[in-house]
C-alpha cells in the first residue's frame, strides 16, 4: 500500500517527475555508458591475446607495436626482414613462431598476411583455440579467411570473391583489384579483433604486390596464375611475429637478447606487461570519466532530493492526514525514500534500455573507427555493482527529504 | 468512561508559562455524543491533539478507552490511534489522488488489523451505504464533491471500527443542505456502532444533534483566562 502511494504521489507530480527522471536516466546512462565501454575495452583487449610470450617488430613504441599487431589499431612503423625471422626462429628456446604482414585492408576491415599455422595455434581469452564456422583455412595462394563479423557485417558467403585494397584507408583508390580473393573459410566469433580481420597466405600478400613500387601499381599485371605460382614469393618483410618460447623463464632472456639484436633493430615485447602500461596510461582518464559521471549523478540526485523536499513542504496536510490515521514519523521517512528508490529504479530502467539501444546502433562504428567491439549486453558484475551503488547512493542522498518528512510528521499536531 | 481528563496542563516547551490547556477534570461516558464549542485559540484543537495521541501532555493523567495516553510512547500512541479512533477534519480528510477505496484501504493499514481477508467488499459495502455511487470509487477523491468527500472521510473514519470519533468542525465547508444529510449520516452510524462521538464547531445550530453541549473555555482553565 505504501509503495502505491509513493507512485501514485509521483504521478501526482508528473511533471517534476518527468524531470527529475530525465536528469537521473541521463546521469545514469553516462554513468553506466563509461563504466561499461571502459570494462569492456578492458576484457576486449586482455581477451585478444592469450598464449603469445612475446611479440617482435620494428622498433617503436611498446603500446604502438601492440596495438598494431595485436588490436590492428595505428601503423607500423617499419617493416622486419623475412631473414631476421627466420633467423630467430631458429632457436631452440621457440615453441612456435607466427609472422604476420599487415598493410593492406577490405572495406575498412583489416587484411593480414600469415601462415596456415596461426589457425592451429592462435589462442585467445582462456587459451580457447581458432574455431571455423564454415569452410577451412587458407591452403592456395589467392585463398582468404574472414573473421565472423567481416562474413556477418559484409554478407559474405563461401566461395564468393573480394579484391583487397592497398593501404588501410576505408576508401581506398588503390586496388588490388587484377588478383580477386576466394573465401574458403568463415573462422566463429571471438570477441576479439579476429572477427573483424581478412586472413590470407604471406604468399597472397607477395603475390598481389608483385607489380607494386613504393606502395604504387606500376601497371596492370602480365603474370597469370601458373607463372605467379613459379615466382618466387617467399616474402621478403614482414611487419611483426608472435612467438611462443618453451620455457616461460626464458622470457626476459630472450627479450633481451631481441632487443640487442645487431643486425636489425627490433622491439620484443611482453603482451601482458605493454597491457598494464596501456592501462596506467588510460587509468587518468578512466578515473577523470568515472568521477565526472558520478558527479553528474549525485547533481541529479541532489535534484531529485530537492524536488522531494520542495513537494514536502507542499503536501503538509498529507502528512498530517498520514499521522491522523495512525502512521507513525518513519513511515513518512520510508514513503520519501521509497519515492526517490522509484525514481532512481525506473531511471536505471529506462537508462540501460537507453545504453543497450545506442551500443547496439553504435556496435559498426566502434569496431570500424575504434577496432573495438563492445557488447550491449549490460548484465555484466561491474554494471550490476555500478546500479547497486547508484540505487545505494540515491537512498543514502534521499534521507535529506526523508528526514525533514520525519521532523516535520514528528512535529505535527491538529489545526 | 471513554474518556477521563485528570489536571490536564499542556504548554509548548518553548513557554512553560503559559500553559494552552490546564483542565482538572473532565470525562465523557461511554457512547455519549458530545458537542464542543468555543472561540478561535481556545485550545479546542490542542485538546482534539491530545485526546488522539498526537500531543502529549505536559502533566496530569489522560485516560482514553481506559488506556492512559499520557504514559505511552509516540509509537504506542500511533498505534492505539489507528486502532481505536476515528478522525474527521474540517477539510482535507483524504489524500487527493487517491480513490476513495485506497485512501480507506491506507486508514486500515495502520490499525490492528490482522487480516485483509474481505476488506475490499467491507470497504464498497460501507461506501454504498454512505451513499457514494460506484462510479465514483476509482476517481481521485479530488474530482469529488465535497459532500462525497467528507462521506468518504466517515467511510475512513468507520472502517477500523473505531470506540471514539472525534470531529473537528466536519461541516464548516458544507452548505446546509450537504451539512444536514452529513450530520444525519453521522449521527446514523455512530448510534448503530456504539460510538462515543466528540464533535467540535463553532456552529450551535448543531448543538441539538448531541446529547451534551460544553464550552470549552468551561472545561479549560489556563492561567491569566480569569
Amino acid at each position: 500500500m505504501l509503495a502505491k502511494l509513493a507512485l501514485q504521489s509521483l504521478m501526482d507530480r508528473k511533471g517534476s517527475l518527468a524531470l527529475s527522471l530525465m536528469a537521473m536516466t541521463i546521469s545514469i546512462f553516462v554513468l553506466l555508458a563509461v563504466e561499461h565501454i571502459r570494462y569492456q575495452a578492458k576484457e576486449n583487449f586482455s581477451n585478444a591475446v592469450s598464449g603469445i610470450d612475446l611479440i617482435v617488430g620494428a622498433r617503436t613504441g611498446n603500446l604502438n607495436l601492440l596495438l598494431y599487431s595485436v588490436f590492428r589499431i595505428g601503423s607500423p612503423t617499419n617493416n622486419i626482414r623475412w631473414k631476421t625471422f627466420e633467423n630467430i626462429t631458429s632457436s631452440n628456446k621457440i615453441n612456435w613462431a607466427i609472422p604476420i604482414s599487415l598493410g593492406d585492408s577490405h572495406k575498412g576491415y583489416r587484411v593480414m598476411g600469415t601462415t596456415a599455422d596461426y589457425f592451429r595455434l592462435f589462442t585467445y581469452g582462456k587459451q580457447h583455440h581458432l574455431e571455423f564456422s564454415q569452410g577451412r583455412a587458407f591452403a592456395q595462394m589467392f585463398e582468404v579467411v574472414l573473421g565472423s563479423d567481416v562474413a556477418h557485417k559484409l554478407n559474405y558467403t563461401l566461395g564468393d570473391k573480394i579484391t583487397l585494397a592497398h593501404g588501410i584507408a576505408k576508401t581506398s583508390f588503390s586496388m588490388h583489384d587484377d588478383r580477386p580473393f576466394k573465401i574458403v573459410g568463415i573462422l566463429a566469433a571471438t570477441g576479439t579483433p579476429v572477427d573483424q580481420t581478412l586472413h590470407v597466405s604471406l604468399q597472397g600478400i607477395e603475390a598481389i604486390h608483385m607489380d607494386w613500387t613504393r606502395g604504387v601499381k606500376v601497371n596492370k599485371s602480365t603474370l597469370n596464375a601458373a607463372e605467379l605460382k613459379k615466382a618466387d614469393l617467399q616474402p621478403k618483410s614482414i611487419t611483426a611475429f608472435m612467438l611462443n618460447l618453451k620455457s616461460k623463464m626464458t622470457t626476459f632472456e630472450f627479450q633481451r637478447t631481441l632487443n640487442e639484436y645487431a643486425q636489425e633493430p627490433l622491439l620484443a615485447i611482453l603482451p601482458g606487461v605493454a597491457l598494464s602500461e596501456l592501462w596506467q596510461m588510460m587509468r587518468v582518464l578512466e578515473n577523470t570519466l568515472l568521477l565526472v559521471s558520478a558527479l553528474v549523478f549525485i547533481a541529479a540526485c541532489l535534484g531529485v532530493s530537492a524536488m522531494l523536499l520542495a513537494s514536502i513542504r507542499e503536501r503538509s496536510r498529507e502528512v498530517q492526514l498520514l499521522r491522523v490515521i495512525g502512521a507513525p514519523p518513519p513511515v513518512l521517512f520510508f514513503l520519501i525514500e521509497l519515492e526517490a528508490l522509484l525514481i532512481t529504479l525506473l531511471s536505471c530502467v529506462i537508462g540501460i534500455a537507453l545504453l543497450a539501444t545506442c551500443l547496439t546502433f553504435l556496435q559498426d562504428f566502434l569496431i570500424s573507427h575504434f577496432g573495438i567491439y563492445i557488447q550491449s549486453n549490460l548484465l555484466t558484475k561491474n554494471s550490476l555493482y555500478l546500479i547497486i551503488a547508484v540505487i545505494s547512493t540515491s537512498v543514502i542522498i534521499a534521507a535529506i527529504p526523508a528526514f525533514s518528512s520525519y521532523r516535520q510528521a514528528s512535529s505535527i499536531k491538529t489545526d | 468512561m471513554a474518556i477521563e481528563l485528570a489536571n490536564i496542563r499542556f504548554h509548548y516547551p518553548s513557554q512553560p508559562d503559559y500553559p494552552i490547556l490546564d483542565i482538572p477534570d473532565w470525562s465523557l461516558t461511554d457512547r455519549e455524543r458530545t458537542f464542543i464549542h468555543g472561540p478561535s485559540g481556545s485550545g479546542k484543537s490542542t485538546l482534539l491533539g491530545l485526546l488522539s495521541g498526537l500531543l502529549r501532555p505536559s502533566d496530569g493523567q489522560l485516560t482514553v478507552l481506559g488506556k492512559r495516553l499520557d504514559t505511552m510512547n509516540g509509537r504506542q500512541r500511533d498505534r492505539f490511534r489507528a486502532a481505536h479512533i476515528g478522525y474527521v477534519f474540517q477539510q482535507f480528510n483524504l489524500i487527493p489522488f487517491l480513490n476513495p477505496i485506497d485512501n480507506i484501504l491506507l486508514a486500515s493499514r495502520f490499525s490492528n488489523r490482522t487480516s485483509t481477508v474481505g476488506l475490499n467488499k467491507e470497504i464498497k459495502d460501507l461506501l454504498s451505504e454512505l451513499n457514494i455511487a460506484d462510479t465514483a470509487w476509482s476517481r481521485p477523491t479530488r474530482d469529488l464533491s465535497m459532500g462525497q468527500q467528507q462521506r468518504v472521510a466517515i467511510a475512513r473514519a468507520l472502517i477500523n471500527k473505531p470506540q471514539l470519533l472525534i470531529a473537528d468542525e466536519p461541516t464548516s465547508s458544507l452548505d446546509t443542505a450537504n451539512r444536514d444529510a452529513f450530520m444525519e449520516l453521522l449521527m446514523t452510524r455512530v448510534t448503530d456502532n456504539k460510538i462515543t462521538l466528540l464533535f467540535v464547531s463553532h456552529d450551535l445550530s448543531l448543538s441539538h444533534y448531541f446529547d451534551n453541549v460544553e464550552s470549552l473555555s468551561d472545561i479549560n482553565r489556563p492561567a491569566g483566562s480569569e
